[in-house]
């Protein structure tokens, strides 16, 4: 699914966000990415999402070279993937329905389709009765659900999240992995960024560990 | 708060796994045609919709923007009708270079109308009057004041004259129909007045190139406006656009809502335009009208044509929709997401 082949970051003002970096990671794993502030974590997934493109080394992503994706095609690779940060991004004027709507009215699919998606989407995060309201009118467990709703919605191959626990109390925490667990178990790649150890050991998934962008773990959380 | 733990995986429910083969095409992410063509409808409802509703919710602001493009666009469109009107005035262009002949007294009116239809069937002859003797007297009589005077006089001094209305306006031409009007029979001078024509020719000219000049410093101007209203626009959207670029939403479908903008603008500021003109052009008309009375002619102003009203318009939505191209076109590459 991924295929990070030496893959090296640098910035125009020198500064090395990735070192040679190599791993894989096959279709329908469930993997954290951690390590300290400035380790790489985001680095790492600027460069899945086509934000940056790799200095070196190559990238591949469902077998799509990602060090030479043109401006044209990255709105369809980002199709593929669903994305959950730490801040919701959730636009504050839409309605959460609207909200989660916003990938497939983007992918162009019928009214009906799009209604029935995102009830399902908004039922596997239990917010169903919340499709009217406004995000501002939910509290940030709430919030972050929604984003969780939004990144699935369009069933993509692969979910990425950036510390989407991060604004979090531990039991709201335990509850988010838990749906990103039941998200991975219907076949989705689950690649989670995150610097919170206690969380990621008691998930027992693989773990790649990054310090100033380098690899310097790969293996399931103890 | 508790988030509901999910039924194990159904094969129907796979989120992100490969379509099956004999999942129904129409069914998955791979919509036919038709529902294609629906969604697209569908987005551009939306995005006009989107438009309208953030427009409304600043009137004022809204109202103002429109207003300062109408007065941009209302300023060479009424310039321009007023030359129109100004043409009108001073006759049209056939009636202003009008060739006079003036045939020998002897000639009687049978032969100035036998000349008449003779010059009338010149192919660059658009039209051929016979004023005889008489009728220019009587004429002479009444413009003059002279009536009494004249009246004392033994004969008529006056020539009978064919008044001839060229097809074309050409310098060259008009000379060359002058001087072979001049040699036929009876003729015994042919008058081409060109300087006035000549004169209000310039004049026009230099109307009209005002007019273009001014016409291209507003649309100029009016992009400006457009460009920047709808820049702000996108400032005020940014975290909205960096959204939508992350869960793949294309540049134009980015673009879209604020073409729709754009247009929008246009619109209002074309419909405000041609409102002003016509109210404009009916205000001044009065005095115009009152003017031309004491000059003995019922010489009016002609309002705005719906021709030309609706190519304001058009115009209108032409600029608001290359004004928000350009703009948004500018500030794309700068909305990458952060």
């Amino acid at each position: 699914m991924i295929k990070f082949e030496q893959v090296g970051k640098r910035y125009p003002n020198g500064h090395v966000g990735l070192h040679e970096l190599s791993f894989h990671v096959r279709r329908g794993e469930f993997l954290f990415v951690t390590g300290h502030s400035g380790a790489g974590k985001s680095t790492l997934l600027r460069l899945l999402l086509a934000m940056e493109r790799p200095s070196s080394g190559k990238l591949l992503l469902a077998g799509q070279d990602l060090s030479h994706i043109t401006n044209a095609q990255i709105p369809y690779l980002r199709r593929q993937i669903g994305v959950v940060f730490q801040n919701h991004q959730l636009l504050f004027d839409r309605s959460v329905f609207d909200n989660v709507a916003l990938p497939l009215q983007i992918l162009g699919l019928a009214k009906d389709e799009i209604g029935k998606r995102v009830r399902t989407a908004l039922e596997r995060v239990s917010l169903a009765d919340k499709a009217e309201q406004f995000p501002g009118d939910l509290s940030t467990g709430q919030q972050q659900r929604v984003g969780i709703a939004r990144a699935v919605v369009h069933r993509p191959a692969l979910l990425l999240a950036d510390e989407p626990t991060g604004n979090l109390d531990p039991r709201l925490a335990a509850e988010i992995m838990g749906v990103f667990e039941d998200i991975n178990r219907l076949g989705t790649t689950v690649l989670i960024a995150s610097h919170d150890l206690a969380l990621i050991a008691r998930m027992r998934h693989r773990m790649l560990t990054l310090q100033r962008g380098r690899l310097i773990g790969d293996g399931e959380a103890a | 708060m508790s988030a509901t733990r999910m039924p194990p995986p159904q094969p129907a429910q796979r989120v992100g796994a490969a379509p099956k083969k004999n999942d129904n095409p129409k069914s998955g992410d791979e919509p036919d045609l038709r529902s294609q063509l629906n969604a697209w409808l569908e987005s551009h409802r939306a995005s006009l919709v989107d438009s309208l509703r953030r427009l409304a919710k600043q009137p004022i602001g809204s109202f103002f923007t429109c207003l300062v493009m109408a007065v941009a666009l209302s300023l060479p469109m009424g310039l321009a009708l007023l030359l129109d009107n100004v043409e009108r005035l001073g006759g049209s262009w056939q009636r202003a270079a009008q060739i006079s002949l003036f045939l020998q007294l002897e000639a009687t009116d049978a032969q100035g109308q036998a000349l008449r239809e003779q010059i009338e069937k010149m192919d660059d002859v658009a039209e051929a009057e016979w004023i005889s003797r008489e009728r220019a007297l009587d004429e002479f009589q009444q413009q003059s004041g002279l009536g009494e005077a004249l009246k004392e006089l033994p004969d008529n001094p006056l020539p009978g004259v064919v008044v001839v209305t060229p097809r074309e306006i050409d310098k060259v031409a008009l000379e060359a129909l002058r001087l072979r009007l001049a040699e036929l029979p009876q003729v015994q001078q042919a008058q081409l007045d060109l300087l006035w024509v000549e004169r209000l020719s310039a004049m026009l000219k230099l109307g009209e190139r005002f007019v273009f000049g001014l016409t291209l410093l507003l649309v100029m101007a009016l992009l400006l406006v457009i460009g920047n209203t709808i820049r702000l626009h996108i400032e005020n959207r940014r975290s909205e656009i960096e959204v939508i670029k992350l869960v793949g939403g294309t540049d134009s479908y980015v673009r879209r809502p604020f073409l729709y903008m754009g247009t929008l603008y246009g619109l209002g500021a074309g419909l405000m335009a041609w409102g002003l003109l016509a109210y404009g052009l009916a205000w001044l008309n009065g005095a115009v009208v009152r003017l031309a009375g004491l000059y003995s002619s019922d010489f009016a102003l002609a309002g705005v044509p719906l021709a030309d009203g609706l190519s304001l318009l058009l115009g209108a939505l032409f600029l608001g929709y290359i004004g928000a191209w350009l703009a948004v076109a500018r500030h794309l590459n700068e909305l990458a997401p952060r």
